[in-house]
């Protein structure tokens, strides 16, 4: 990084928080501070969701996978749509009628008290876990990057969301998410641009097409079902929506984004323009990371993206090392020679020469990535653990390729994201913490002016926490993968009980209980004893949660149990 | 509370237009793919 790139980081991120401090400002009621006065506009509810969802790992992995598993990763992303008009058409308008602080109030006024308590603590469980890795997984990266210690950048960035976040609520939380968003845009477009201005001036937008086309890399959409396969159409369209329904639907961190809506008509409206957006927005992610594929035809990439690892190896087994960057060199020459005769003779009209070209292309290429995965088997060997660069090879791209300023552009819109998503989840471990526990369990008759301070205390209390278990999680590597994976495990229960309480009146509170906990015992089973992807988690435990309720609901009808509102 | 939607008349409506929009994108992806992708 140049001075130019601290320059455009250092402003970029003091106005986020001088943003979010200004627009903070009044946030002197509970209501205000958790729910903004409910007189948020849909746009800027929109743009909070989607911030709050691009977490930082989100943005750096998702271009990097492109590059090396192609576009196929955007059927991640299909069923969103679909939930997002069934939880406009649903969950909107019960949970804005309901006039509730978070999800899990709406489900002690539908069953009871002992199903909204364990609802809260898994959610706890679940978002308190994570909350570390949004700031801890970006840090990790950065540090490879920058050379910057990730007890630095994780203190910087957990300083600054804690600032804005005490201080203003959830109103400094959705306004600088609003700026954040654009940050990242800008951030996306300026790679997108670089990465295809770079290309050899006779190399045109349509011959980087047929270029990363011809090496499998457009695969945006694939019809082969495969249960154990996390990304096709089908997995997409119903594991997708199950998880989106999961994630938008009973995640605080999201609910409380559209709860804040100043009419149901504004909430509604941020979720589906969100379901309009999101999908051609990760295309455009993906697409980036394709044209950076194919600017690295012309400039060779090095065998392993992450440097650091890779001067370890070149210490720890020089001659292997030296003996696969041979290949990988004679592979990229081969590579970078075939696409020239294919983009030649595509300017030329040859079919014929192009396709015999392609394919030599195409031997190039495997015989490149054979290299490459002897290259992280050699660091996964001499290191002894899994290796995986993906995360390294877009900001590899950026700080070596990209001109000075945009890389602090760049760089900006990664802290923003990781800023985003660790300030929303704060802020909604406090607003359940304080609504959902203290406010009903412990004080419950006090002062509006006590439960503004103990939100504010929880909210540093978590952003306090969540600094501590980034900076814990940065020394555990792979931990960080589990920590994701524990996350989906807790979605299919939690949807299970809110489809309970929307579309099943006779169901009652004890059976929604045990209906919960045999669904996490399912999704448990399924994790631990089968190959299913974990898509598939939401799905099954859903139904399990749908099914014990019933069953129970049968044998043993409500009589105490309260009429659902 | 029982607000319309400030285009398109009717929620349902609305909701149709988000999906046609979903069916539309999945079906250009699909061309793209077929049309690059080897």
């Amino acid at each position: 990084m140049r001075s130019w790139d601290w320059a455009v980081l250092a402003l970029s991120l003091a106005g986020i928080v001088a943003y979010g401090l200004y627009k903070g400002r009044g946030s002197d009621t509970t209501e205000k501070y958790l729910l903004a006065g409910k007189t948020m506009p849909w746009y800027a509810m929109a743009l909070s969701i989607m911030a709050t969802q691009a977490s930082a790992i989100t943005f750096i992995s998702t271009t990097g996978q492109a590059y090396v598993d192609g576009m196929r990763f955007v059927q991640f992303y299909f069923g969103l749509p679909v939930a997002m008009v069934i939880l406009s058409a649903t969950a909107v308008p019960i949970f804005h009628r309901a006039k509730v602080y978070t999800a899990y109030e709406y489900l002690e006024k539908r069953f009871d008290a002992k199903t909204r308590a364990l609802v809260s603590l898994i959610f706890l469980i679940q978002r308190g876990l994570g909350v570390g890795v949004a700031l801890s997984a970006p840090a990790i990266v950065l540090t490879v990057i920058l050379g910057v210690p990730s007890s630095v950048t994780t203190v910087i960035m957990g300083t600054l969301v804690i600032v804005y976040t005490v201080m203003g609520g959830i109103k400094a939380v959705t306004w600088t998410d609003v700026q954040q968003m654009a940050i990242i845009f800008m951030g996306m477009i300026a790679a997108l641009i670089t990465a295809v201005a770079l290309l050899p001036a006779n190399v045109t937008l349509g011959d980087a097409v047929t270029l990363a086309g011809a090496a499998g890399k457009l695969n945006a959409v694939t019809f082969n079902f495969d249960w154990n396969d996390r990304y096709n159409l089908w997995s997409g369209l119903f594991g997708g929506a199950f998880l989106a329904l999961a994630y938008f639907g009973t995640d605080q961190s999201q609910v409380q984004r559209y709860l804040t809506g100043k009419s149901i008509t504004h909430s509604r409206l941020s979720l589906l323009f969100t379901a309009a957006v999101k999908v051609p927005m990760q295309f455009l992610i993906l697409f980036t990371g394709a044209m950076v594929f194919v600017f690295y035809i012309y400039q060779r990439p090095p065998l392993l993206f992450n440097h650091v690892e890779l001067e370890r190896v070149a210490a720890a087994a020089p001659a292997a090392l030296g003996d696969i960057e041979a290949r990988y060199s004679a592979a990229f020459d081969a590579r970078r020679a075939a696409a020239s005769r294919m983009i030649g003779a595509r300017h030329a009209g040859d079919a014929a020469r192009a396709e015999t070209a392609a394919a030599e292309y195409r031997t190039a290429q495997r015989a490149l990535d054979a290299a490459r995965a002897e290259g992280a088997a050699l660091a996964g060997a001499t290191g002894g653990k899994d290796f995986n660069d993906t995360n390294h090879i877009f900001l590899t791209f950026v700080t070596r390729y990209m001109p000075a300023g945009l890389v602090g552009l760049v760089f900006a819109a990664i802290f923003a994201a990781a800023m985003s998503t660790a300030s929303a989840e704060i802020n909604s471990l406090a607003t359940v913490s304080v609504i959902d526990l203290y406010r009903r369990h412990i004080s419950p008759n006090a002062t509006d002016r006590h439960y503004l301070w103990a939100s504010r205390v929880f909210t540093g209390v978590w952003g306090l926490y969540a600094m501590w278990f980034a900076g814990y999680g940065a020394s555990l590597g792979s931990l960080i993968e589990a920590v994701n994976m524990v996350g989906s495990l807790f979605y299919g229960g939690m949807l299970g009980v809110f489809v309970l309480a929307f579309f099943f009146p006779r169901v009652g509170g004890t059976a929604a209980f045990c209906g919960v906990l045999a669904g996490e015992a399912a999704i448990f089973y399924a994790h631990l004893a089968t190959k299913i992807s974990f898509l598939w988690y939401n799905v099954l435990g859903c139904a399990v949660v749908i099914a014990v309720a019933l069953a129970l609901s049968a044998v043993r009808p409500r009589a105490e149990e309260r009429q659902p509102q | 509370m029982n607000e319309g939607p400030p285009f398109l008349g009717t929620w349902p409506r609305v909701y149709a237009a988000v999906i046609v929009w979903l069916a539309l994108l999945i079906a250009l992806f699909t061309l793209f793919t077929r049309a690059y992708n080897r």
